[in-house]
């Protein structure tokens, strides 16, 4: 690009006008000791909590501990350079990120900067990454539904706008791929997406923006990522920067949605932290506080009404609701969902959806364990339709678990006994489900209605996933403007049942699967 | 350091409570310097720090030293200190000592590096404005840095006010940076 020169003398001088040449009034300390991403300051007489703090070298800090003759602060970024005796001064200011629509499509660190090498992000907010979260008063009931695409979760587990869902599960379940199915699933939502990586290898990070660049999903979608070798001081901050970028969408009445990949691993940073601050530990070597890190960070997702809205907006924006919905995620170690942390955020969150190693072996992907996974709001944010066709599903799968860990002892089955083991296996063929391919509202409609219509029951189990993607595509070609309708509305009544009813009679008769 | 503060708080406090009731303040304010140069000459540290210098022995050691300047209450505080592991704190214990007895007297140091030599007109004018902002007699104690280049810095405890010419530069350093 070809600079203009005048244009750079005219933005100096207009940088050296606006320039305060006031004596600068400040509070200073004197670094004791720095260890391990810790500085202990002496001095610093006027410290806030949670105060940026300015070392000589230019990086800067966060006071956390602030004792009687020192102040413990953790760097943020690089602490070669500062050393004992630097001065280390106050600015004045609580951390903040930058925020705003400009962000998305980027890839920034835990303080907001840019680390996708595609220049500076030229945002004009700054948000506060702590934040009180909205109180009851501001508040909205969840009542619209937040689609991940994933029939199991869609039907058995559904999410409303506003809420907070836990994925949790061992290791290589597939986490991950639920959380990015439901990025993947918001295109053309106008749902904003953020995706905050908390101490993930930077290769899975690139891999999941790679994706999401494939599947047109990252220019509604910020990615938020404190790698694993970044500091875990970064690590610990990255889910509330993330935070702070979602609630500006949701304060302007828009929707959002965000993940936390993980949240085991923000406490594991935040332990550290808090162990070099000479903090005590409790539980697991976890501080007092590891309740609060995560009850705080999980409140700031909710929906807000609209008289909060025109407040936040100053009267711009009238009549609308915000929601930011959450995703956390959690690792458990051996499916001990017992543990400190994995209690922690179950019960902090309004729901979970339980993965399964063994289902996961199975081939049963994603592999959503039916009894376990719960939603606490979510039927009430469900469409009709898949409200209507979805329970019979999760009844017929509850059944089926019951009765197939039974049935491995008996040799003779009554007729009923068959018949729902064989429905049950079948619903279980039904949920699999390939990665990065959400379905629309119509294309599970037509799936759960299928199977509770019994349009199933004389097809092969292993020729029930053929069965669905035939029929799904047959729906698609012939009845596009029906299926259509029924994404737009969610409706449902005896005309929608019969027309779906003849549509798969038609289909089948056809036999083309 | 800031565990050397804590550590000398309490023995601070004590001198200044015994000295304020028995209205000798300024003497104990001289001691208390001249036994803190004596704890922090090199040398007398190093002699201090060694295992053989048992506790009492330390104790003896540091009053002769002293050469007969303390009187009955400075000894029994060096054997006190001596005897608690503590004879390092000593110039600890001093600043905290002013710091207190500047507080009682209503009175505060500020330290005026600058430039240029100031002249007593400028003097007076900034201990004026510091005792605006700050409601108390300010002690004034000058000095001169030359590379601030011009103006000056004023240090009151924690509060700098920097009005100096290099830290302008250095503020503008960083605008323009960012």
């Amino acid at each position: 690009m070809q600079l203009n020169p005048t244009e750079i003398s005219d933005l100096i001088k207009k940088q050296i006008e606006g320039f305060d040449t006031e004596a600068e009034a400040r509070t200073e300390g004197t670094i004791v000791s720095v260890m391990d991403g810790i500085a202990r300051i002496h001095g610093l007489s006027e410290v806030m909590s949670g105060e940026m703090i300015e070392f000589s070298n230019g990086a800067f800090g966060l006071a956390l501990n602030l004792e009687r003759d020192s102040v413990g602060a953790v760097v943020l970024g690089d602490f070669k350079g500062i050393k004992e005796g630097d001065t280390a001064k106050c600015t004045g200011r609580i951390l903040d990120v930058p925020v705003g629509p400009e962000l998305l499509g980027r890839v920034v660190d835990a303080l907001g900067a840019p680390i996708d090498g595609k220049g500076p992000v030229s945002t004009t907010e700054m948000g506060p990454i702590e934040r009180q979260a909205p109180g009851v008063i501001e508040r909205k009931s969840v009542d619209e539904p937040m689609e991940t695409g994933i029939k199991a979760l869609d039907a058995m587990v559904p999410v409303g706008r506003g809420q907070r869902e836990l994925i949790i599960g061992d290791r290589q379940t597939g986490k991950t791929a639920v959380a990015i199915d439901a990025i993947i699933n918001q295109k053309g939502k106008d749902v904003k997406c953020i995706y905050v990586a908390v101490g993930q290898k930077a290769s899975s990070v690139a891999g999941i923006v790679r994706k999401l660049e494939e599947f047109g999903a990252m220019e509604y979608t910020i990615v938020v990522a404190a790698n694993a070798s970044d500091p875990a001081s970064m690590q610990y901050l990255a889910p509330y920067a993330g935070t702070a970028m979602g609630e500006y969408f949701r304060d302007r009445g828009e929707n959002a949605l965000i993940i936390y990949d993980d949240l085991t691993k923000q406490a594991w940073a935040y332990r550290q932290v808090s162990l070099l601050l000479r903090r005590p530990p409790g539980r697991e070597a976890y501080p007092g506080d590891i309740f609060f890190l995560h009850s705080r960070l999980l409140e700031r997702s909710s929906r807000v009404n609209a008289e909060f809205v025109e407040r936040m907006t100053n009267g711009k924006v009238k009549g609308k609701t915000g929601s930011l919905t959450a995703y956390p995620i959690i690792e458990t170690q051996e499916g001990d969902v017992s543990a400190f942390v994995p209690t922690n955020v179950i019960s902090i969150t309004d729901g979970q959806i339980f993965l399964d190693t063994d289902l996961f072996n199975s081939g049963n992907r994603p592999a959503i364990d039916a009894g376990l996974s719960v939603s606490r709001v979510g039927g009430a944010a469900q469409t009709k339709i898949i409200k209507k066709l979805g329970g019979g599903v999760r009844l017929d799968l509850a059944q089926y678990r019951e009765l197939a860990a039974f049935s491995q002892f008996a040799s003779d089955l009554d007729e009923g006994t068959r018949k729902q083991l064989e429905r049950g296996a079948r619903v279980t063929a039904l949920m699999t489900q390939a990665q990065y391919s959400p379905l629309k509202t119509g294309e599970l409609a037509f799936s759960l209605f299928a199977a509770n219509e019994g349009f199933l029951d004389d097809v092969d189990v292993d020729k029930v996933s053929d069965f669905e993607s035939a029929m799904l595509s047959y729906v698609r070609t012939e009845k596009t403007d029906f299926l259509n309708s029924i994404n737009d509305n969610g409706d449902y009544n005896d005309d929608i049942a019969a027309e779906m009813k003849s549509t798969l009679e038609d289909f089948k008769s056809k036999g083309s699967w | 350091m800031s565990e050397l503060t804590t550590a000398a708080r309490p023995y601070a406090r004590a001198i200044f409570e015994m000295a304020d009731g028995a209205g000798n303040l300024t003497e104990w304010s001289d001691s208390l310097d001249f036994m803190s140069v004596v704890a922090s000459n090199g040398a007398v540290k190093e002699l201090l720090s060694t295992p053989a210098m048992a506790k009492h022995s330390g104790a003896d050691a540091f009053i002769k030293l002293c050469g007969g300047k303390l009187g009955d209450a400075e000894k029994n505080l060096v054997n006190l200190l001596s005897e608690n592991d503590r004879l390092s704190l000593l110039p600890e214990i001093r600043v905290l000592f002013k710091a207190q007895k500047d507080e009682s007297e209503g009175s505060v140091e500020a330290l005026v590096s600058s430039a240029k030599k100031l002249t007593k007109a400028e003097e007076d004018e900034i201990s004026k404005a510091l005792k605006k902002r700050l409601g108390r007699d300010v002690k004034l104690k000058v000095s001169v840095d030359e590379s601030l280049l011009g103006g000056a810095i004023i240090r009151a405890g924690d509060l700098v006010i920097d009005g100096s010419l290099k830290g302008r530069l250095s503020k503008l350093t960083s605008t323009m940076v960012n």
